[in-house]
């Protein structure tokens, strides 16, 4: 049905979304590329001489950017090492037989739905908080000595905040792939004598393999850019405890407003994020084509 | 996979299912529980939990101290703003390339992925003084902008899962029965695109409520969503905890209603049509 005349309306259909997208992708990329190479503050106007790599190289030899990638490296892991296996165990019990199975994925799927300034701020202060916090509460009751989270530990936390977020994603997508599974295959394997360990790891897991990747993939393009959970409860502090690349580069641009180092952070924070785009890319185009 | 269990075994599932189900919705339970309480009630040690005397005290506060409905008017107009701007350019984009395929349209397609896969932060700095020189910086014109922008992508990537399932068979059976463009389109087509469309409205106003990075950096105390403004308790003044507590209910009860309606979208929205 794809005349020389529909094409050429198809065209048309198209072209709106791809302009203000390209639009929206080349201006602004455009702009942080040339700004990178500028000496460009916001509080000193004047003349925004080009400097070269002097940015790049700035912010690069910053102690805040070692700590930043690790921090990054360390939320991005944690967080998925949390949520792909918690979201397994959980998706596993949820496709068993039960009663009110329905009302249970509700909520375990909730928290997905909260918005990231509230469970922050839920967490930090009706469960973290050292003196009137749920946690306090518990650890008193245990006789244990107080512990302030976000002080003490505020990856770990800001970690455990985010874990909670994205634990129903996890967990939904891979319940979603568990129950494509043929019930047949597992039946037949459990009448062969296969033990209930052995149906998981040689015929559950391998059919999961591809969800699991997927899942990987899309949060680790949203857990490289978090910034509110962070904002919200620690500054991305104390120091630069908890400061994660993408906040220290808000924090060059709209804090210390050197728009020159912020935009070299943000060229820095887009080829760390093409890196995974590249592979969750192929991904998706495979299956296109299926 | 549903198999035939012995009762005992269906009710430890059944145990063990809700005691995790309980225990992950808890901090939302407890906001809900503590948005009821006073103050003093909401620190109270030991905890209350439903041994309290309910009050509606702290809604009326936080609507009387921070006139709440126009950060809830904000985050509607720019939710749902961005959404049906979105779906008015991705419609057709979509309607296009799911029924009339091209040899470049999977290359499109992957492209519009791609701008979605962009760090936020790599383009706040041009974005931000862009807006400060052209008056857009906290108004909801520019964060319908912006929000329209970033969930484009994912908007055509949807309507095009959707669109591509409607056989084109139905549309050369409409033509032999002398069925025109237009008749096409309205009788064959729409009903046909509906549910999808709705599904993809549903998913975009939930992402696009949510969205805390552009709203924090693009907004002051005028056009600040419901995200913008529960940010603000992050700096308390005395107790608080029920006070955030009620605006946090009243910020998450509408998207989690419509979360919990939109469960199977999210996965098709949410993994590109990787997994449905």
């Amino acid at each position: 049905m794809a005349t020389q005349h529909s094409r050429a309306a198809a065209r048309v259909m198209i072209s709106p979304a791809v302009i203000l997208l390209l639009g929206w992708m080349l201006i602004p990329l455009g702009m942080t590329l040339y700004f990178s190479f500028l000496r460009y503050n916001l509080l000193m106007p004047g003349a925004n001489p080009f400097v070269g790599w002097e940015n790049y190289s700035y912010f690069l030899s910053d102690p805040a950017f070692q700590t930043a990638i690790v921090n990054t490296l360390l939320l991005v892991l944690g967080v998925l090492l949390i949520t792909v296996v918690g979201g397994v165990l959980i998706a596993l019990l949820l496709d068993q037989p039960m009663w009110g199975q329905g009302i249970v994925r509700i909520l375990v799927i909730a928290p997905f739905f909260v918005m990231p300034t509230v469970s922050a701020l839920v967490w930090k202060n009706m469960f973290m908080n050292p003196v009137n916090g749920l946690f306090a509460h518990l650890f008193q009751a245990l006789g244990l000595a107080p512990f302030d989270f976000l002080a003490q530990a505020p990856l770990a936390s800001i970690i455990g905040i985010v874990s909670w977020q994205w634990l129903p994603f996890a967990t939904l997508i891979l319940l979603t792939a568990m129950q494509s599974l043929d019930s047949e295959q597992l039946e037949a394997a459990e009448m062969d004598g296969a033990s209930p360990l052995a149906r998981f790891f040689h015929i559950v897991l391998p059919h999961l393999a591809r969800a699991i990747t997927v899942v990987i993939l899309i949060q680790t393009i949203f857990l490289l850019s978090v910034f509110a959970e962070i904002l919200v409860t620690t500054n991305g502090g104390p120091g630069t405890a908890s400061t994660n690349l993408t906040y220290l580069v808000y924090a060059e641009s709209l804090l210390r407003f050197d728009v020159g180092t912020g935009s070299a952070g943000g060229v820095v924070a887009i080829i760390l994020a093409n890196i995974v785009a590249i592979f969750l890319m192929r991904m998706i185009g495979k299956n296109l084509d299926a | 996979m549903a198999r035939a269990v012995t009762p005992r075994r269906k009710a430890i599932n059944t145990a063990l299912a809700w005691g995790i189900g309980i225990l992950i919705f808890f901090p939302i339970l407890w906001t809900i529980l503590t948005s009821f309480k006073t103050e003093a009630q909401a620190i109270a040690d030991p905890p209350l939990f439903l041994n309290f005397d309910w009050t509606l005290e702290n809604y009326v506060t936080v609507q009387e101290r921070s006139n709440y409905f126009r950060h809830f008017w904000n985050s509607v107009v720019i939710s749902v703003g961005s959404t049906l701007i979105g779906l008015l350019i991705a419609v057709p984009a979509a309607w296009a390339m799911a029924f009339v395929p091209g040899r470049r349209t999977k290359d499109v397609l992957m492209w519009m992925l791609s701008t979605k896969m962009l760090p936020p932060v790599g383009v706040l700095v041009p974005i931000y003084l862009i807006f400060r020189d052209t008056g857009l910086l906290d108004s909801r014109i520019g964060l319908v902008i912006v929000l329209t922008l970033i969930n484009l992508p994912i908007i055509v990537w949807m309507l095009y899962t959707y669109f591509r399932e409607i056989p084109g068979e139905i549309l050369e059976a409409a033509r032999m029965d002398g069925a025109g463009l237009r008749s096409e389109i309205l009788y064959v087509l729409t009903p046909m695109a509906v549910p999808g469309i709705a599904s993809t409205l549903l998913l975009n106003i939930i992402l696009a409520w949510n969205e805390a990075f552009w709203t924090l950096n693009l907004t002051a105390a005028n056009a600040a969503p419901l995200t913008a403004f529960i940010a603000s308790y992050s700096s308390p003044e005395g107790l608080f905890y029920a006070k955030l507590s009620a605006a946090s209910t009243m910020a998450i009860a509408p998207i989690l209603i419509m979360g919990w309606f939109s469960q199977k979208q999210l996965v098709r929205g949410l993994t590109f049509g990787a997994v449905k």
